[in-house]
């Protein structure tokens, strides 16, 4: 099912922080705390019809510290599990994109390419021309650009939730 | 007073008797607690944080799906749960269990007891 969220219902702004302050405490992934957030505004929703008022409600809850932290202890299976190679990706990615830094500031261009546009070379005889920026020179920047995109994408697949 | 025993079964049987529940009915959770609070006669008093994930992993297993609910008139939509197939199936070998499991321990208890009244 889609995890939608009762965004239609009418929570007024002692609840809405409430909640609020809930979801910015669970150490959940994202789909996850969703899921949370959508049951504990049906439990809101429910409470309510019952004619609880939302004080009661939330004293009922607990605290947002306190109900976040029993999610937290009752979903240690959801939590995020990181692995240390999450650090080489993210050294790469450092890596690559200081190097791209400094190449533009050395090369004073940015892609940074190995000489200006404007001349494109020169004849020095009839059968040979001078060229004086290299075709290859866009290539080191495409490459440490690549790099940093697969470190990055490396370090933050790695810290992906796993159901233990 | 819950001592460390009654803690340790109530955890052993509380998944058995979320999905006993929502294989007899739909139910959002809320509802859940109170009808555990009430078929129990109050040993299972539950707060949300520990019924979620009992919820989430049933559901993540095809015991269970989730879906919204709009009720009658404009009430706000409500988020119940419903059992599968599987989540049946699942409940009846799960009780045929548990009945096992009571009848094996009831017998062990009377064995004991009657072994313990009996001269050496």
């Amino acid at each position: 099912m889609k995890h939608n969220r009762t965004e239609n219902v009418q929570f007024l702004p002692p609840v809405k922080r409430y909640m609020n302050a809930v979801e910015r405490r669970l150490q959940l992934p994202l789909k996850l705390k969703v899921r949370v957030m959508n049951d504990f505004a049906t439990s809101f929703i429910a409470r309510r019809e019952q004619g609880e008022t939302d004080a009661e409600i939330m004293a009922a809850l607990g605290t947002p510290a306190q109900a976040a932290k029993c999610l937290n202890e009752q979903m240690k299976e959801y939590t995020f599990r990181k692995s240390p190679w999450r650090f080489a990706f993210l050294a790469l990615a450092l890596l690559s994109l200081l190097w791209l830094a400094g190449f533009a500031l050395f090369t004073h261009s940015f892609p940074p390419v190995n000489a200006g546009v404007g001349i494109i070379g020169g004849a020095d005889g009839p059968t040979s021309i001078i060229l004086t920026s290299s075709p290859a020179g866009i290539w080191p920047a495409i490459t440490a650009a690549f790099l940093a995109a697969v470190g990055l994408v490396g370090f933050f697949r790695l810290r992906r939730c796993r159901r233990r | 007073m819950d001592d460390r025993f009654l803690q340790q079964l109530k955890k052993g049987v509380l998944e058995m008797l979320v999905l006993a529940l929502i294989c007899a009915a739909p139910a959002y959770g809320y509802e859940l607690l109170q009808k555990l609070k009430d078929s129990s006669g109050g040993l299972f008093v539950l707060k949300e944080g520990t019924l979620y994930p009992i919820l989430y992993r049933l559901e993540d297993d095809g015991m269970i799906e989730s879906s919204w609910f709009q009720g009658k008139s404009r009430a706000a939509p409500k988020k119940i749960y419903t059992a599968t197939e599987q989540g049946r199936r699942e409940y009846a070998r799960r009780k045929d269990v548990w009945t096992a499991f009571v009848g094996a321990v009831e017998s062990f208890t009377k064995e004991v007891e009657r072994d313990e009244t009996q001269p050496h």
